[in-house]
Order: C-alpha cells, then sequence, then structure tokens
C-alpha cells in the first residue's frame, strides 16, 4: 500500500486520452447542422498526430479543413463540418496524448426530427 | 483434532488460497472497448500494472466441531510487458487463517504467467490471448506447507482469455455490455498427489464510460460516468468431486491512472458453501504505463510480435 502511495504521489499523471464530452454530445439529435465537432478529452494531446473524421450514412466524408487542437486549451480538438443535412453521422477520433499513449473511438449523432 | 475434521479445515484453507492465487490482472484496449482488470479472474489482455493490495475476507463456518472462522488473504501482483503484446506477471499473496480448525499464517506459492495477446478485431471489439500459468510449489511459507494449506506440487494450466464487447451489435443502452472468459487446464508436476482440473472463469460488465463516450452521453455525475458494474463466475471442476466456485457481483471505479473495485464473493453451490461463506474483495489497482511511461511502464523491447 504504501509502495502505491509513492509511485501514485512521485509518477507524472499522464494517461491515455479519453473523450471526456463532445459537441454535438455523443448520441444527441441536432435540430441544425452544427459548424465543428469539438471533442474534450482527458488529457493533452499532440497536435500533429491527432485527427477526426466524420462520415455520413453513405460513409462520405463531411468534415472540412485540417483538425486543430485548440490553442488554449489542448484537450480539445476541432474539426469543421460542410452543411449537414438530416441523417446519422458517425465520427471517428483518434489522438495521441503527450505521454504519446494512442487511443481512438467512435460516436454517433443525428440531424433533424 | 480428528484427521476428518483437520482434512476439511485444510481443504478449506487450501481452495481459498488456490482461488487466491489465480487472480492475474491487465488492462486491455480493442477498439473502442476498454477491457478493465477484473477481480477474480484475469482479463483479456496484457499491460504493465500493479494490484496491490488485493484483499479477499472469506468466512470460514462451523463444522464437525470446530468454531467458525475466517481467512484474509493480501494479495500482490506485478504485470509487465516484455513487447506491446507479451508479457508476465508474478502475483502471489499473504494467507492469513483465524478461529476455525488452527491459526495460520504465511505466504502463498509464487504463481508466474506468461501471456501473449493476439490481434484484436477493432470493429467487434474481440480480443482473444493465450497463456500459461505456473504455480510454484515451494515457494511459500512452511507452516502453510506443514499444514497442507498450500501445495507441494507444482502445476502448469495453459490458459485462453477472450473478451467481447458487444458495442458492435444495435442493441442502444446494451451497446456498453461486455463478457469476458477464461479457461485453462491445470497439469500437476504429479497427479496422483495433486489432480488436474479444469479452471474457468467468466465475467458479464456493463461500462458506464462507454455508454458516455460511445452511445449516449447523459447528464449523470461524473462519479458515475466512472463505473463499471459487474459479475464475475469462477469454477473449478477436479476430474473427480464436485465443481465448487463463487459468484462475485461488485463494481469498478477507473480513474485516469488507477481503478478501485469491490466485490461480494457468494459460494455458487452447496459444494462450495460447505467450505466457506460470502465474503468479499476488493482491490486497488495502478496502471504503470500512464503512471510511468519512460520507465517501469513500457515494453522492454518496443515491438509487437504480430506486426
Amino acid at each position: 500500500m504504501t509502495f502505491a502511495a509513492c509511485v501514485l504521489a512521485t509518477a507524472e499523471a499522464w494517461a491515455h486520452a479519453f473523450l471526456d464530452h463532445a459537441a454535438p454530445a455523443v448520441g444527441s439529435t441536432l435540430g441544425a447542422s452544427p459548424a465543428a465537432v469539438r471533442i474534450w478529452f482527458t488529457q493533452e494531446l499532440e497536435p500533429a498526430f491527432s485527427g477526426i473524421e466524420v462520415t455520413d450514412a453513405t460513409g462520405a466524408r463531411v468534415d472540412v479543413g485540417t483538425p486543430v487542437v485548440d490553442a488554449k486549451d489542448h484537450t480539445l480538438l476541432i474539426v469543421g463540418l460542410k452543411k449537414l443535412p438530416p441523417g446519422e453521422y458517425k465520427v471517428h477520433w483518434h489522438v495521441i496524448s503527450v505521454d504519446t499513449h494512442a487511443t481512438e473511438g467512435n460516436f454517433s449523432f443525428r440531424v433533424g426530427p | 483434532m480428528n484427521r476428518p475434521i483437520k482434512g476439511l479445515a485444510v481443504l478449506t484453507a487450501a481452495a481459498i488460497v488456490t482461488l487466491a492465487a489465480h487472480e492475474a490482472r491487465a488492462h486491455a484496449v480493442c477498439g473502442d472497448r476498454v477491457f478493465p482488470p477484473t477481480l477474480t479472474m484475469d482479463d483479456p489482455g496484457v499491460g504493465d500494472e500493479l494490484s496491490l493490495p488485493t484483499i479477499q475476507f472469506t468466512p470460514i463456518p462451523a463444522s464437525g466441531g470446530n468454531p467458525p472462522g475466517h481467512t484474509v488473504d493480501y494479495g500482490y501482483e506485478w504485470d509487465k510487458t516484455i513487447t506491446k503484446d507479451l508479457g508476465f506477471a508474478f502475483n502471489g499473496d499473504y494467507f492469513t487463517q483465524h478461529g476455525a480448525a488452527q491459526n495460520l499464517h504465511g505466504w502463498d506459492n509464487v504463481t508466474v504467467t506468461l501471456k501473449d495477446e493476439l490481434p484484436c478485431n477493432d470493429a467487434h471489439e474481440f480480443l482473444v490471448s493465450v497463456g500459461v500459468i505456473r504455480q510454484f510449489a515451494g515457494t511459500g511459507s512452511s507452516q502453510l506447507l506443514n499444514a497442507g494449506a498450500i501445495s507441494t506440487v507444482s502445476n502448469t494450466a495453459p490458459t485462453l482469455y477472450v473478451g467481447k464487447g458487444l458495442g458492435d451489435l444495435p442493441i442502444g443502452y446494451l451497446r456498453p455490455l461486455a463478457v469476458t472468459g477464461e479457461l485453462g487446464y491445470q497439469f500437476s508436476d504429479s497427479p496422483s498427489l495433486s489432480p488436474n482440473q479444469w479452471a474457468s472463469s467468466a465475467s458479464l460488465q456493463y461500462s458506464f464510460p462507454y455508454l458516455q463516450q460511445h452511445v449516449k452521453a447523459l447528464d449523470l455525475p461524473a462519479f458515475v460516468g466512472r463505473l463499471i458494474p459487474l459479475v464475475e463466475v469462477s469454477l473449478s471442476t477436479p476430474p473427480h468431486g464436485s465443481t465448487t466456485g463463487t459468484i462475485s457481483p461488485g463494481i469498478l471505479y477507473e480513474a485516469d491512472t488507477w481503478q478501485a473495485g469491490i466485490e461480494a464473493v457468494i459460494p455458487a453451490n452447496d459444494a462450495t458453501r460447505r467450505s466457506r461463506g460470502t465474503g468479499f474483495i476488493v482491490q486497488f489497482h495502478l496502471f504503470l504505463d500512464d503512471l510511468l511511461p519512460n520507465s517501469f511502464g513500457k515494453p522492454l523491447f518496443d515491438t509487437d510480435l504480430w506486426q
């Protein structure tokens, strides 16, 4: 127990980066097309190795531009979107945290009624 | 104490020590799924982790004129990756028995596991590992050895580990469910003294982190969003004799760099209830790959046997 406490106390508090929350929210339905997908992670990210792809029901890409890590909040990854018609959209993210751990994940959101 | 009663007491202690000795836990990610370390069985991956401590309390029922008692087992395990997919684990425990037939305390035999994680199917959250578990007789304390509470015969168990998340199925709020399993056959070094036997375990888990991250972000308190309720079942089946085992419902809390868990440990059948009552197990677990990413927390060789 003492050893475990020492490890916790002395270690650098880095970890795998997992999704903390997102806008649009995971599994949500929006009344209008969002301008971008924003994902906040549990750790700071390496910008050069982190990205987001957004696809529609046919698998066509609907994201535009290069995903960027927010200049002030290094846990926030943003990608722009085309104007989205009603439908289901899938978000795939892949990131590398500052301690070089790679993680990825998926979620969906819906536009329209 | 007459011989049959002493025999039962020894069997009780041996059964409890054996169940504790086969804990081996690691940390595994496959696609969207994180298979968390489980308490009474192994999970289907390899990793750099430390379980310290794992404490298990087990009541012993009164029998044959002996008073009731209890055991407390203080376990540890260190998991280390050799390559990204290949790892080993050391685990053992300090065993104490109070009351019942006799008071006992001492170190259990050491167990070493070598395990390889096969390439996972990300889309179907399907992960398989194969391993070999070796328990080294003679590494435990002489008091437990003399009392017959720990095995005097080493054994080797080729073991298959499987994990399957249900996130690929169109089942809505049930997508956070996952099942894991472990199946091994223990080859005794001396079957006439200690028989070969099957050892199997399974778990059913519901991951609130998975729900929040991949299915539907609900307005849950942050604490709840890190919980994983689960139930584990562990069984041992000798070639002659009754199957014994436990059912362990409980809950895990998954932090960024550590995990804590607690489960009730309930006898699975009458044969098990003869030697143990309902107890509990608690564990504190560290993810060394996150805590010490540049030293103990990384593979010895930065390669993958399958790539």
